[in-house]
């Protein structure tokens, strides 16, 4: 058992790291707080039509630029439990690297019209999900130093007392070893990076296989 | 940290950067004290908003942070699996709630938590940004009871206590009679707001 709390780290070259990383040595949750501590996400349906496929704005319209890929995996706690009914919230850049985000203002990097860009998908029963979407741009995120984000997946993962957000990365791309957060992650980098699989008779590409594992105590709070 | 066997490795926690969707932003999450202007049903309880900035090491504001809250209803009960036949559930009330600020102000509106066994009323407050993977601590209620024997507050040395006390002000808003609660969050640097391990604890 820890007898004291980490202090983060922050991610180098990362200047909104640098801003916001609290400097203190996080506290300690004394035992009779820790269970306030576990916010209980409520399921509540929201998703629309089509959103599990992020290649087109809407079913009816155009493939988007790029080479479309899906995405799939089982959400788990660390004791193997799956996740069910788990709301996967998905994001990210088009094939030239910029996002539809009001925020992205990249100058010179064009907009698809056939690319949002975001979608929601639920887990199953088993803790299983599956998504189409375009294979990402990398982009530069430092144009001052040249450092560029690699290509990256945005998830968001809600569901009971689990709660994570993660960011699924490519195999074998050069900017890997340069981004600051994969820095961060070290050794342990490489579970989160997809894993290739072949997907005949599919309208995609290929594939990636993502598993993901909730861990920390918040996730197994109510097991 | 020693791994317990048949404990499957976590996928890593990672930034959500700067362009969480806007699109996945749900009004239901943000006003939390009303279920929708449409229905005569509502939480009971005082009406609150939480209000105020996020601020970072430079003391610029904070854009784009995604805030999510979590709270006991009126009478100091969570929603979660642990409570499914307490009488004292509010039909009206999940107590889960979320936010992204566009600029570095946020507001939340939702009801004063109770107060749950043994502890003073408080709201649990998740921040996910660019640049961190997630920061976690809980915020109470000026003129609230029980702040002195509050396990959490008493935890802290004394002078990081004020640090998560929300200042009650004399403005009220909405048809309801919102008491304004002002509570301004440093991330980093001088002042910083005391944050807790919720991983490692």
């Amino acid at each position: 058992m820890a007898t004291q709390g980490r202090t983060l780290p922050i991610g180098p070259t990362d200047n909104t790291s640098e801003q916001r990383t609290p400097r203190a040595r996080l506290h300690l949750i004394p035992t009779a707080a820790r269970a306030s501590f576990v916010p209980f996400v409520p399921v509540r349906g929201s998703l629309r039509q089509g959103e599990t496929d992020l290649t087109r704005v809407t079913p009816d319209r155009p493939r988007a630029q790029g080479t479309a890929i899906e995405v799939s995996g089982t959400v788990r706690t660390a004791s193997g439990t799956p996740v069910r009914g788990g709301l996967l919230e998905i994001w990210n850049a088009n094939t030239f690297g910029r996002y539809t985000h009001i925020e992205d203002c990249a100058p010179d990097v064009p907009i698809d019209p056939n690319f949002l860009g975001m979608g929601r998908v639920e887990t199953d029963e088993k803790g299983q999900y599956c998504f189409w979407t375009i294979s990402p741009g990398a982009y530069l995120a430092r144009p001052d130093i040249g450092r560029w984000r690699p290509k990256h997946i945005h998830l968001s993962l809600a569901g009971g007392a689990s709660r994570l957000i993660t960011q699924m990365y490519f195999p074998n791309e050069p900017n890997n070893v340069t981004d600051p957060m994969a820095i961060l992650m070290g050794e342990d980098f490489h579970r989160n990076i997809g894993v290739v699989y072949q997907t005949p008779e599919r309208d995609v590409d290929h594939g990636y296989r993502f598993d993901i594992i909730v861990g920390g105590r918040n996730a197994t709070f109510f097991e | 940290m020693t791994k317990k066997a048949n404990t499957l490795l976590a996928t890593n926690e990672d930034t959500v950067g700067p362009y969480y969707p806007i699109y996945f932003a749900d009004e239901m999450y943000e006003d939390i004290s009303r279920i929708h202007h449409g229905v005569s049903v509502k939480p009971e309880g005082q009406a609150i908003e939480l209000t105020g900035r996020l601020i970072d090491h430079d003391g610029n504001l904070a854009n784009g942070v995604v805030m999510e809250f979590w709270q006991a209803n009126a009478k100091g009960v969570y929603r979660t699996p642990a409570t499914v036949d307490d009488p004292h559930l509010d039909p009206w009330f999940d107590g889960f709630g979320r936010v992204r600020t566009a600029d570095g102000h946020y507001r939340f509106r939702t009801i004063m938590p109770g107060a749950a066994p043994g502890r003073a009323p408080n709201i649990t407050i998740t921040l996910f940004s660019d640049g961190i993977s997630r920061i976690v601590t809980q915020v109470f209620f000026e003129g609230e009871a029980g702040h002195q024997s509050d396990p959490l507050l008493v935890s802290l040395p004394a002078p990081e206590r004020d640090k998560l006390i929300a200042r009650k002000t004399t403005t009220t808003t909405g048809a309801r009679g919102s008491r304004v609660y002002q509570f301004d969050i440093v991330m980093a640097g001088k002042n910083e707001t005391p944050f807790f391990d919720d991983f490692e604890s």
